[in-house]
């Protein structure tokens, strides 16, 4: 069986300054190649346990992490973030403040992250073309990055990480401002890299999206983990569904007196409507 | 959005098609040797050269359209002042009523003009044939560290974003109803709550970008290879060692009298 892609040991971290812990006794494990989706109200830790996996927490924001957080074995408390991130893409909310700030054109942009690698230049630009592709801004090779719009610009930021080949994506609420095309233009990007084998681990707030395609979700609150299995199992969770709310399938079927397990899938809810009409 | 603050202009001239270092020291040398150079005809001839330069780059009219902005109000003031008021005036050149010109302060100050239009012209020359991006790469493969480099790359990025990022506020400010159209106190005072905002999220948006560059390898202790060849010669290596020669071979000469 092959290494774990993250594993959190009972983890609990606390903010520099902080009067309570953002994550209080964490225990989960992904395994290469799984998709995981997590949700949770704000606050819920969520964006902790990005920061963590990638090791920023606590190498860069300091305070205080006990427990083990270990990424394909290593230890991300030995390894600093420049080194961790050759495994670990990290994909933060806005994807402005991703940019390197320091190249006047798309491919260069996305070139940036290799090429702090070292990485020789004819397999840079090898990882552009196929990052550029993936992501669908082979047009725009050429403009600058300011010029772009806030699907395309987290697009590029995506394709910036991709350039990099991390076996491990962590995605903190990618699609927050992107409207309804950029979100699905972002989500079919993840398919096509789970499908090539790339650990998914999905910070989302739009539960419908997340039910579709992750096989595995984790609801978070107050920094612990409330649920963690298959999101028809996770969102029929009556303090899952207290604390972090469900898909709108979930919520309706519930609202209209279905019995449980109530669908997180749109098939399964018009199976679950069409049976009760039939 | 607003772009970056680069100036480049696309073309294939010599100028564009050099070796960025080859630019970078002919600007530096062109600046030194501007306040180097011991009289107006010497200068001048420097700054019809780098004019002559600037019409083969095909950038004159651009240049000279910027530089004349620049140079115009800063002329003025140097051959009123001057003219008027330096220590050196005995010949009147030009009176007007009970005000005089002075030929030895209209001098001073023509020379002054002309060493500060060299240094302009040299500058906007370099923006104009050279990206900011190309001449960073190139100090970078000679050595210079990354992170400066960075600095300089990102440096002329940095004021169009803070603009993008005041444009934002004060939009949602005026959605709220904050008057910031009319004359100009009104005006004033409309920036005063622009600043807190402005500056929290310059902070914020600094500690991402900085938490972005890590989590891209930026740091990494590798060598690092540059995907850029730049098109180097043993004439533009000799252009080089001439022009940086050039400056203490000026300083020499003016310190052994020339004049």
């Amino acid at each position: 069986m092959s290494e774990p892609a993250l594993v959190l040991d009972d983890v609990t971290y606390r903010y520099e300054e902080a009067e309570s812990d953002a994550l209080a006794g964490v225990r989960l494990s992904v395994a290469a190649g799984e998709w995981v989706g997590v949700v949770g109200p704000t606050n819920a830790g969520k964006s902790t346990l990005c920061l963590a996996a990638m090791g920023l927490a606590p190498h860069f924001f300091g305070g205080r992490l006990r427990g083990a957080v270990r990424v394909f074995g290593s230890d991300s408390l030995t390894v600093p973030v420049p080194e961790r991130s050759a495994d670990v893409g990290l994909l933060f909310q806005n994807p402005f403040t991703q940019l390197s700030g320091a190249r006047e054109r798309v491919d260069e942009e996305i070139g940036f992250g290799p090429e702090c690698h070292g990485v020789a230049p004819a397999e840079v630009d090898e990882r552009v073309a196929d990052a550029m592709r993936l992501v669908g801004l082979e047009d725009l090779a050429g403009r600058h990055p300011l010029d772009l719009s806030g699907g395309q610009l987290q697009r590029l930021a995506l394709a910036g990480l991709l350039a990099m080949r991390p076996r491990l994506l962590l995605l903190d609420e990618p699609t927050s401002q992107l409207d309804p095309a950029g979100t699905e233009a972002i989500f079919d990007v993840l398919t096509a890299l789970h499908e090539r084998g790339t650990t998914i681990v999905l910070v989302e707030h739009r539960l419908e999206l997340l039910c579709e395609v992750c096989p595995r979700v984790i609801a978070m609150a107050g920094g612990r983990v409330l649920a963690d299995g298959a999101p028809e199992r996770v969102f029929n969770d009556e303090a899952v569904l207290a604390e972090a709310g469900a898909p709108a399938y979930c919520r309706l079927a519930r609202a209209a007196g279905l019995p449980p397990p109530w669908p997180v899938r749109l098939d399964d809810a018009v199976a679950a409507f069409g049976g009760r009409r039939a | 959005m607003a772009r970056g603050l680069s100036l480049y202009v696309e073309g294939e001239s010599p100028l564009h098609r050099a070796h960025p270092l080859t630019s970078g020291v002919l600007t530096l040398a062109a600046i030194a040797l501007a306040f180097t150079l011991p009289s107006i005809g010497w200068v001048a001839g420097l700054l019809a050269v780098l004019l002559a330069l600037a019409a083969i780059a095909g950038v004159l009219r651009r240049l000279v359209a910027v530089a004349v902005v620049v140079l115009l109000p800063i002329t003025v003031l140097l051959l009123v002042v001057q003219g008027l008021v330096n220590p050196a005036n005995a010949t009147v050149a030009i009176a007007i009523g009970p005000v005089a010109l002075y030929r030895e302060g209209l001098a001073i100050a023509a020379l002054s003009a002309l060493r500060i239009a060299c240094l302009v012209v040299a500058t906007f020359l370099l923006s104009f044939t050279t990206r900011p991006a190309d001449l960073a790469e190139a100090l970078q493969q000679r050595g210079l560290s990354p992170r400066i480099g960075y600095v300089l790359q990102s440096a002329l990025q940095i004021i169009p974003q803070t603009l993008e990022t005041a444009g934002r506020i004060q939009d949602a400010q005026r959605a709220r109803g904050l008057e910031t159209e009319g004359w100009l106190p009104r005006r004033a005072r409309a920036y005063l709550p622009l600043l807190l905002p402005l500056v929290l999220s310059s902070l914020v948006a600094t500690q991402e970008r900085a938490m972005a560059l890590e989590v891209r390898g930026f740091g990494r202790r590798v060598r690092r290879i540059s995907r850029h060849v730049f098109h180097d010669s043993r004439t533009q290596r000799v252009v080089r060692w001439a022009l940086a020669l050039s400056v203490p071979a000026a300083v020499g000469l003016r310190l052994a009298g020339w004049r």
